[in-house]
Order: C-alpha cells, then structure tokens, then sequence
C-alpha cells in the first residue's frame, strides 16, 4: 500500500515535469506567434510607445495597407505560378521515372536509381545553374526560374519505394486486358500510388513556396518576384514600420499554418524523408 | 524482369517517358553540379559572353592562402564549423528530449508535437522576419526579459559574436521538429514489450533509457545526427534573412554566394567572380564530404558493436 502510494506520487510528478518542459519549450514557439500577431493589430504610435502592450483595440488597416503596398496580389500569383507549375511538371516526369525503376521495366534499373541519389552527395550545382541559365537567356525569366525546380531526387526514392508495394501481377492482368503501358500508370498506378504522390508533392511545392536563395540570383525584375522576396524587399522598405511588416507577414503564415493543420501528415512525412536533402 | 505491355518496338515505351526527367535531372541537377569542379580551375563571371580563361589551382591558392580575404574565409570556415557542432549537439540533443516528452501516455502530446514542428513549414524569411520582431531591441518581448535582470542587448543588431549566437538559436528552433518527428518515429518501431521485460528485471527510468531505448534508437541516431550535420554545414539562409552580409558573421555557404552573386542581390556586374565562388563551394563540398565520411564511419562502428 505504502509502496503503491509512493509510486502513485513518483509518477505523478514525473508528468508535471513533462509537462513543464513541454510548455517552456512550446512558449518559444508560440510566443514569436503571438507577437507577430499582436504588433499587427496595432498602430504604429503604440508600438512605438510599448511594443509589447496588448492591442486591445485591434487596428485591422495594418493588412489593407500591407495587401495594397507590399504589392501582394502580384506576388503571391507569380509565387502561386511558380509552385503549381514546377510541381506539376516535376510530378509527372516523376511517376514516369520511377515506375520503369521500381519494376525493372527498364535496363539497369537499380544504376538508374544511384545516377539520381548520387547528385545529393555531389558538390552544390550554384555556380554551373547560373551560368546554364544565363546562356540560354533565362535569367530573369519565370520558365528558367521555374526550369529551376523541376527536378528533385528524394521525391523519386519516395515513390520507387512505393511503386514497390503495388503487386506485380496487377500489371500483367492489364496488359491482359489490352491496356497501354501509358494508360495503365496514368489511370491505375498513380491513383494507387496517392499517398506517396501526396507526400512529395507538398514537400516538393513547400520548398518552392519558401524559397529565398533562387529569387535573390534569378530574378530581378519586381514583376517576377515570388512573395519570399517580395517580403524581403517590404522589409528594406517598411522595415521600421513593425505593425504593416508584421501584417504582412501574418498574412502569409495564415494560409501557411491552415495548409499545415489540413496536410499534417503528407507534410511530415515529407519532409522528414525530404530532409535528407539537407 | 518480364515487360507484359507488348513486344519489340512498344517495350521501347517506358524509356521514351523515363527520358524527359532523366534529361531534365542531367541538365538542371546533375551537369552543373559535376561542373562546378571545372568552373573552380577558371576566371569566369556573370556576365554573359564574356570570355573564360583557364586558370589552375589560382582559385584555391588565391582562397586559402593569399592575403586578408584568405584570412576572413579562414574564419568564415572555423565559424561554419562551429556553427554545426553547436547546431548539432543542441538540436539533437533537444530533439530527443522532446521525442521522449511526447511518446509518454499523456493527454496533449499531439498538440506539441504540432506546435514544435510549425516552422518547418514556414521556411527561412517568416522565420527570420518573426524572430527580428520578437528580438526587437527597443522594447520588444526579448528587451523586455532582460530588462526584468537589468540587462540590455542589441541582438541580432549586436556585437557579431552575438548576433551569430541568435541565428544558431533560431536554426535549432526552426528545424527542431524534423529531429524530433525522426526521432518519433525512431520510437514507435521499439517493441513496448522490451520496455515491460526491463521493467521487471528492475530497471529505473535512466537504466531503461540506458540500455533499451538508446541502442534500440541507434537507426534515428545515426539519420538524425548525418542530416543535423550536413545540414547545419550548407546552412545559410536565416544569415540572409537575419543579419544580411555582416563581418564576423558569414559561414561559408553565406561567402560562396556573396561572392559568387554580390552581397545584396543577384544584379549581374563584372565583379562577380563566379569562377572563385565555385572553388570556395569545392572546400565546402570537401569539408561536408570529408566530416560526412568520418562520422557515418564511426556510427556503422559503433552500430556494428551495440547491434553485432
């Protein structure tokens, strides 16, 4: 009894140091958040006075202003442009090279696979890319930014890897049938192959969205830029004007975090295969 | 293995739709990544048409030994390095103690989870933009923490050692929770009875820990510490977004871009030496490679003798 009694306690305190650490470490998380949220709310004089007072009085002109001067409806189309159709095109050259991989459909299957894992262990590709680019005149151009992103090596792992657990014989009873080799992936593998599609996908489109380096070499022209630099270039001019800024970046970390809550699971499995790119 | 979708000129099929992303992989990915070797013997620049002499090892000479900029890309490359240990003992470290926090039985850990892996998603300019608001030096939330000790700090705007201080913090708060959700994972694949059957032998929580959970970890361990690694070693984009090109601040990666680009954008003028730029991403590319090796040898030895 006594004995029980003080495992009872034991354990009891052992969750509220869980717990407390948790939260310590969940407040450095939440409290940028919650800053970034409150500033945007407020009015420049009452930033300037207290930046940390709460907004009791919620000002929301900060995001019609930021919508309207940091240019956004632009931005986010070109950003929206960019990922929907650099994802696109990837995902499909994508099926097509992993499928033949995966059931050996072609020659030296397995070297195939190697030559596209070998580029993750290469030098990076910066200096050559750029000076491909500029010589074929895409500098500063949407198609050689969005050229930029069509290829992605983990994506393919991902979906060998899952074309693998798809049995063989479905094949052959299609091909029974007199269904092409083109129709068959179209329409029945990448149905079948969904979730592993969905992963790479998001991991693939997230990475474009948030890409800062390749606008900064690529693009010049405010026309073209996604709204990574777009906020970049806000902040250069707007970069003392906290309440506007931080409206603007709120304005983009919402539909972020909502996408985030929806797709969880495509999106961690994504990206915890898609670190190993680094 | 056997082709069912026809015979002679259809089996060509599956190579002719293989061929776009092969090719695409050649010239986007793989080509240029080979050909920063070349580009690293050469003067070339960004400028189009100019001509492209070939010039040896001056670019590694002139990188390494020659004068006050082979000085700072010393530091630049003694800064990356610490920046990775610290970014890898920490994160690791942390990323670990939370995967255990939340794999206990207790209400809410879904929660967590979701809130330590958010910035993730967000990338390096919200990340950075949200931190340089928290960090605001006249008054902000992180000010005012201080002030309650009575002190006073600049941050990111600060003495270079400090600033570089802050975005090695922002780095592990930023990528914390793809350790953590590998780490997680790492976890649910140990059998829980192991757990129960150390248990019953008597072992405390720290013996359990010792002898189930870490050598039965080892697989995570190994991934998490390889791309904690690599990654903190090519990674650069919070000093752009947070501090820009400062001196006493710049990490390779950071370097090879500057110079390679310009400090502040991608504008192309004739002082871009793009042909050093990629000798500077051959010692990188050498550095990763060389520490990459050393530490997956010592983990598969290590890995041999816990599970050999």
């Amino acid at each position: 009894m006594n004995r029980q009694l003080r495992m009872g306690t034991r354990i009891k305190w052992n969750r509220i140091a869980s717990y407390a650490v948790l939260i310590f470490i969940a407040l450095l998380y939440l409290g940028p958040l919650f800053m970034l949220v409150n500033t945007s709310l407020k009015t420049m004089p009452s930033f300037m006075k207290d930046a940390t007072s709460l907004a009791t009085e919620p000002h929301f002109e900060n995001f019609s202003e930021a919508w309207t001067k940091a240019n956004f409806p632009k931005y986010l189309l070109n950003s929206v442009g960019y990922t929907t159709a650099a994802t696109a095109i990837y995902i499909v050259t994508a099926v097509f090279v992993a499928f033949p991989i995966a059931r050996g459909y072609i020659k030296y299957s397995g070297a195939v696979l190697t030559l596209f894992v070998i580029a993750l262990f290469l030098p990076p590709a910066l200096i050559p890319q750029f000076q491909l680019m500029l010589n074929l005149g895409l500098y500063n151009n949407p198609i050689g930014y969005i050229m930029l992103f069509i290829v992605n090596p983990i994506g393919i792992v991902i979906l060998v890897n899952y074309v693998k657990t798809i049995p063989r014989e479905l094949d052959e009873a299609a091909a029974l049938d007199g269904c092409g080799y083109f129709r068959f992936v179209w329409s029945i593998v990448i149905p079948l192959i969904r979730p592993a599609i969905a992963t790479v996908i998001v991991m693939h489109a997230i990475g474009i969205w948030n890409e800062i380096i390749a606008p900064t070499i690529y693009l010049t022209s405010k026309e073209y830029y996604p709204i990574t630099r777009g906020l970049i270039v806000f902040q250069g001019v707007y970069g003392s004007n906290w309440p506007t800024l931080a409206a603007a970046v709120l304005l983009l970390t919402l539909p972020m975090l909502v996408l985030f809550l929806v797709l969880q699971r495509y999106i961690v499995s994504g990206l915890t295969a898609g670190a190993v790119k680094g | 293995m056997s082709y069912h979708f026809g015979r002679g000129k259809a089996k060509l099929i599956p190579y002719l739709l293989l061929l776009p992303g092969l090719l695409f992989y050649f010239l986007i990915s793989l080509g240029p990544s080979m050909a920063t070797a070349v580009y690293s013997f050469t003067d070339a620049t960004g400028i189009k048409g100019a001509p492209i002499h070939w010039i040896g090892l001056d670019n590694y000479r002139e990188f390494l030994f020659m004068g006050r900029a082979s000085v700072d890309n010393l530091d630049a490359l003694k800064r990356t390095l610490i920046f990775c240990v610290a970014v890898t003992f920490i994160q690791f470290s942390l990323g670990l103690l939370v995967a255990l926090l939340v794999n206990q039985k207790l209400k809410g850990t879904n929660i967590f989870r979701t809130i330590y892996f958010m910035p993730v998603i967000l990338g390096a300019v919200i990340q950075g933009l949200m931190w340089s608001l928290f960090l605001y030096p006249l008054g902000g939330p992180a000010a005012k923490l201080l002030s309650i000790f009575g002190l006073r700090s600049e941050f990111l705007g600060g003495q270079p050692a400090e600033a570089f201080a802050w975005v090695i913090f922002i780095q592990i708060w930023a990528n914390m929770g793809i350790t953590m959700m590998i780490f997680i994972a790492g976890l649910q694949t140990i059998p829980t009875d192991m757990y129960e059957a150390a248990r019953i032998d008597g072992a405390n929580s720290w013996q359990v820990f010792r002898n189930v959970t870490w050598p039965l970890l080892t697989p995570s361990v190994n991934t998490n510490l390889l791309l904690n690694i690599i990654g903190s070693l090519q990674a650069w984009q919070l000093f752009l977004v947070l501090v820009g090109y400062r001196n006493g601040t710049q990490v390779l990666g950071y370097l090879i871009y500057a110079t390679g680009f310009g400090q502040t954008s991608g504008s192309v003028t004739s002082s871009f030496r793009q042909g050093y730029a990629a000798a500077a991403s051959i010692v990188l590319f050498l550095l990763v490679l060389v520490i990459g090796m050393a530490v997956q040898y010592i983990l598969q030895r290590r890995e041999a003798r816990i599970l050999g």
